[in-house]
């Protein structure tokens, strides 16, 4: 962390190969976030770039009262959203609750067998698991992304968002309990767990 | 903890905390006796282990990664790279 510290400053004060270093160490990240985020690989790439550029445009303006990852991740979001909001949906937006409690506590609940995570790699799933996380509308999806794919704290996740950790938290555990209950349809659909 | 209910909501409140914490030990004692709440946070469990490992499927080609040094007009050598990647 106080490598990366120096790192920002001497990337405030014009250092090329300290800019550079710090998109190395976030370009993979960014881009899994827009991949994720848009489930487009043009519009990652467009969000890659975007946030580099504005990165580079604005870093003098990081005043380190956040993390610089926070920063940038933030930066990165608002392109994403932005993307997200110019685009047709390409699912209706669904309801997402809060878990059925009557449900779960009430009917004998049948476990998933041992999942072989080998058929992840293949395209075909991934895309269907893509399909699913496309049908969470983006205030969701946001907080899935962040505290679950790139394990992101609660407090980080709400400053990138500015939404308080409690709405954090609710949304996350929708997102999660909407995607469980996608899966059992794919489960049964294709019998791919 | 009051009745049945009131612990299914605090088990659904876990579940928007880190799933690996012990945010509540009673949470955790009763999902020992709830066989129900057990398959399910299992199942949330593995939900998102499963979009974690197809997550780190996707590589940033190669190609954009080029492109985007030249957009942003800055080095990307080896010897960067070394020095920091941390993936």
């Amino acid at each position: 962390m106080h490598q990366e510290t120096e790192l920002v400053s001497k990337a405030q004060n014009g250092d090329r190969q300290a800019l550079s270093r710090l998109v190395i160490e976030y370009r993979n990240r960014i881009y899994h976030l827009g991949l994720r985020l848009t489930s487009s690989e043009q519009d990652a790439e467009d969000i890659l770039q975007e946030t580099f550029l504005i990165m580079i445009r604005k870093i003098h303006q990081f005043q380190g009262k956040s993390s610089f990852y926070t920063w940038l991740y933030r930066i990165a979001m608002n392109i994403g959203l932005r993307k997200l909001k110019s685009k047709p949906h390409k699912y209706q937006h669904v309801s997402i609750d809060d878990p059925d409690i009557e449900k779960i506590s009430s009917i004998a609940a049948s476990e998933w067998p041992t999942f072989d995570y080998g058929q992840i790699s293949e395209k075909r799933f991934r895309k269907k698991l893509d399909e699913l996380v496309e049908k969470l509308p983006g205030i969701y999806r946001t907080v899935f992304i962040l505290r679950d794919l790139h394990e992101l704290s609660t407090e980080d996740t709400s400053k990138i968002l500015q939404i308080t950790p409690s709405n954090t938290k609710i949304r996350l555990m929708r997102a999660r309990n909407f995607l469980k209950e996608q899966l059992e349809g794919l489960v049964a659909e294709e019998g791919l767990i | 903890m009051k009745n049945q209910n009131e612990l299914y909501k605090k088990v659904c409140k876990y579940l928007g905390c880190d799933l690996d914490s012990t945010p509540c030990k009673q949470i955790q004692e009763y999902l020992k006796v709830c066989r129900n709440c057990k398959v399910y946070v299992d199942k949330i469990k593995k939900t998102v282990n499963i979009y974690k490992v197809a997550d780190s499927c996707d590589q940033l080609p190669d190609d954009v990664c080029k492109k985007l040094f030249m957009t942003l007009d800055l080095n990307d050598s080896d010897h960067l790279e070394e020095f920091s990647e941390k993936d």
